[in-house]
């Protein structure tokens, strides 16, 4: 994450959090260290064991009408011990009139004074869950990103392998591209990943002998989305005669990006196998994995019940039907 | 110019010196340089890290002129392949 200061959650978010900037544009390009916004209660009331100066602070109606319940020298004091030059901004909800000694202190050290128009608990929870979204940690990922029967899959492979030929394969059959080439990926707060393109290459595509084309432009809006969560990783790779590829499938590999595992499969190619095809199978069986089906398990099990038939009794006694 | 960090780790910062910044002829020479290099090569332009093989990638980055980009190259032949960047960055790309 670079440096995020209240200028850009101001421009990008200031509507949707309702921001009037009343004073202290000086310090809007006061830098935010940390996602995080508070209510100042109990530093109001003179408690400031673990405050933390790098949140944005929220003034709710409780807290203004504290404020004017203490003598004029006392509210000073007060703002002065919570508010310092490193308070990135504060913001007083609800449209609350604003005491005269918040004016001063915000004003005398330079710390911009939004009103919002909506109320606090409401701007609480939207202004942390844009920042997190904001502080959520984004990596670029050598591959290409599609979305096959609603399944998120994201092609890596070395240069050349035929990423962007199978991405265009799959587009043609009515599956869409989220980006080619570099995937940028977002760890949301949900615990899924999040990939998209970055804003000049998206839905671009560079083919081997065509050179860019725009997907959006030739295949239509329909083949397009702008994000989608990576539900899978397929690796593209040679074939290579020496290297054992999985034959059943009853084992689930997975990979691990921003700290998520996420299920991964190495799809070997060579002329003839029609890796657009392979494709959409691996993501219909994930839907059918999802949907608590697992071909290859299933299998086996009716491969145990045919081979040590008393297996069968047991697990038809116990309830248990062919999953294992 | 290049730094030898370990035994195939090389890095190298390099400024763009084209008028028109990293724009899509200079991206094709340096996919082409590329081409047959055997180690990973990656450019890092504002905190954005990308694979220097692929022409979208390094487009995708907008190097305007005089931007900085650092190059990571690790594997086999990576020192030549940092002189052979590094070189082709100094000389404009042929412009």
């Amino acid at each position: 994450m670079g440096m995020y200061c209240v200028n850009d959650l101001y421009q990008q978010h200031g509507e949707k959090l309702g921001l009037d900037l009343v004073l202290g544009e000086e310090g809007i390009r006061r830098r935010i260290q940390v996602p995080e916004a508070h209510r100042p209660g109990l530093s109001l009331a003179g408690f400031l064991k673990d405050h933390s100066d790098k949140r944005i602070l929220i003034f709710g109606r409780v807290e203004i009408s504290y404020i004017r319940n203490l003598e004029p020298e006392e509210r000073i004091e007060r703002l002065q011990a919570i508010l310092n030059d490193r308070t990135p901004a504060v913001i007083v909800a609800r449209r609350c009139r604003l005491p005269k000694e918040l004016r001063a202190e915000c004003a005398r050290l330079g710390i911009p004074l939004f009103r919002s128009s909506i109320t606090t608990m409401s701007l609480l929870s939207k202004l942390i869950l844009l920042l997190t979204e904001e502080f959520a940690p984004v990596i670029n990922c050598h591959g290409t990103l599609v979305e096959v029967f609603g399944v998120g899959i994201l092609i890596q492979g070395e240069s050349s392998v035929g990423k962007s030929e199978a991405a265009l394969g799959l587009i043609e059959r009515g599956h869409r591209l989220i980006s080619d080439d570099v995937v940028k990926i977002r760890r949301r707060e949900a615990n899924y990943l999040e990939g998209f393109g970055a804003d000049l290459t998206r839905h671009h595509m560079e083919i081997r002998g065509i050179g860019i084309i725009n997907v959006a432009h030739l295949y239509g809006a329909v083949c397009v989305r702008d994000h989608k969560c990576v539900d899978l990783v397929v690796k593209l790779e040679e074939w290579d005669e020496d290297h054992y590829y999985d034959r059943i499938g009853t084992e689930d590999k997975t990979c691990e990006i921003l700290g998520i595992r996420v299920p991964f499969h190495v799809l070997p190619v060579k002329p003839g196998r029609d890796v657009v095809l392979l494709l959409e199978t691996i993501a219909l069986n994930h839907r059918l994995k999802q949907m608590g089906y697992h071909s290859a398990r299933e299998f086996t099990s009716k491969l145990m019940d045919v081979l040590v038939p008393h297996n069968r009794k047991k697990r038809g006694a116990s309830g248990n039907d062919a999953r294992l | 110019m290049g730094t030898t960090l370990d035994s195939n780790k090389v890095t190298a910062k390099v400024r763009v010196k084209n008028d028109l910044g990293l724009h899509t002829r200079p991206a094709t020479v340096i996919v082409k340089l590329l081409r047959n290099v055997k180690c990973e090569v990656t450019f890092t332009h504002k905190r954005e890290t990308i694979n220097a093989k692929s022409i979208l990638s390094i487009l995708m980055l907008a190097a305007k002129k005089n931007s900085h980009i650092n190059i990571v190259a690790q594997g086999e032949g990576a020192q030549e392949a940092i002189d052979e960047l590094v070189k082709a960055f100094d000389n404009k790309f042929g412009e």
